[in-house]
């Protein structure tokens, strides 16, 4: 099992699917076991029994991208309210993370 | 400053002894990570940094022998800061393991406990899925990496796990290919205002990041006119008087002393055979 989980963005996800990746976007919408989570772009997150999504929160997902591009979620974290995380930053991190890969991931 | 430089090089000197203590056992280095005033369990004291990294890079330093200092991107490590998310906790009798993984690998984080340590210090500060910001030392034992944890504390605010990754790259970048563009630019700017003839040369030395022939961002453009006629003027151990310099550049020798006086107290030339002539300091 590969230790790393590169940090991606929606649009990135068709370049890694059946890998496990980290994503942080705001949540959107909640649906039973799914989850709609918006990181520059929609996506569908299919949460485990451990996840505590808040509509309307920020949150960091850890999980494994299907052929279909939905997410299956290893783990969760919730960041609080949509404020309190620069979402800016946390896409310059992702820029950095695929520009610098040196220091962040292997293929 | 000076005793403690006589020191560094005593220190030095005992290192083989001090550094057979150090891997005695685990319990014993870590006793001396706690009390990090005392000088024993430090080597390289004089070059002591804190370096921004992401676990990968710990991962991938590379260390020349068992003893030598870790290094990264070709450059020594001492200390390193890093934050990562808690997979697991492993509270031990003399210490406590946290797991981390911080996206770009996994690393166990050993935090000593002293038996003089409060109750409360004795039991894990976090909880496993948190982050855990990290300031230590990097170890390797068999093959093994981890970092032994002078101070940690769980993270607050997720910006500062944003931060600390972009501050990593910075750091990593500044390493392999040299201070900012910007500053760069600036002086090559300076050349090609004011040595016109020099331009062409000087470019190229900026860009070779020699560390050493950088001037500091603040120097004014007069001083940096002054600088760069004392780094082309023929080589010689007596370097140029301030009235070469002067009608060389067809300036002021009031001006002249100005920048003489901004350039010496930066340490970057200095005075030869009287206070009016100057040589630019190489290193």
């Amino acid at each position: 099992m590969s230790e790393t989980t590169p940090r991606i963005l929606s649009p990135h996800l068709d370049s890694f699917t059946s890998r496990t990746v980290r994503l942080v976007g705001k949540v959107v919408q909640l649906r039973g076991d799914q989850a709609t989570i918006d990181c520059a772009g929609n996506m569908t997150a299919h949460l485990n029994r451990d996840s505590h999504l808040t509509v309307g929160n920020a949150v960091e997902i850890v999980g494994k991208v299907n052929p279909d591009l939905s997410v299956r979620v290893l783990r969760a974290t919730d960041l609080g309210r949509e404020g309190s995380v620069d979402f800016d930053a946390v896409n310059a991190v992702v820029d950095a993370t695929h520009r610098y890969k040196e220091i962040f991931y292997a293929d | 400053m000076g005793d403690n430089y006589g020191y560094q090089g005593y220190s030095n000197a005992n290192y083989g002894g001090q550094n057979a203590n150090n891997n005695g056992g685990g319990f014993m280095s870590g006793s001396q990570q706690g009390s990090q005033d005392s000088p024993n369990g430090q080597k390289v004291y004089g070059q002591e940094s804190l370096r921004p990294v992401t676990i990968k890079q710990i991962l991938d330093a590379t260390q020349a022998h068992s003893d030598a200092e870790f290094k990264i991107d070709g450059s020594e490590v001492t200390q390193v800061s890093l934050v990562g998310q808690i997979s697991t906790i492993s509270p031990r009798a003399t210490n406590i393991v946290y797991k981390i993984d911080d996206g770009t690998g996994t690393l166990e984080i050993q935090q000593w406990i002293n038996s003089d340590m409060e109750e409360g210090a004795t039991k894990p500060i976090a909880l496993e899925g948190q982050y855990l910001h990290v300031w230590g030392r990097i170890k390797g034992l068999q093959n093994k990496r981890t970092v032994s944890s002078q101070m940690l504390r769980p993270v607050a605010d997720f910006n500062e796990v944003t931060y600390h990754l972009l501050e990593a790259t910075a750091i990593h970048l500044y390493f392999t290919r040299g201070p900012p563009e910007g500053a760069t630019v600036k002086a090559e700017g300076g050349n090609g205002m004011f040595v016109d003839n020099n331009g062409g040369g000087n470019v190229g030395a900026a860009q070779g990041q020699a560390a050493g022939k950088k001037l500091p961002a603040k120097t004014s453009a007069i001083a940096r006119k002054v600088y760069h006629l004392l780094q082309e003027a023929p080589q010689n151990n007596e370097g140029l008087h301030v009235q070469n310099i002067a009608s060389q550049l067809g300036m002021q020798a009031n001006d002249v002393f100005k920048a003489g006086d901004e350039l010496l107290g930066d340490g970057v030339i200095y005075t030869t055979v009287d206070d009016e002539t100057w040589a630019v300091l190489e290193y």
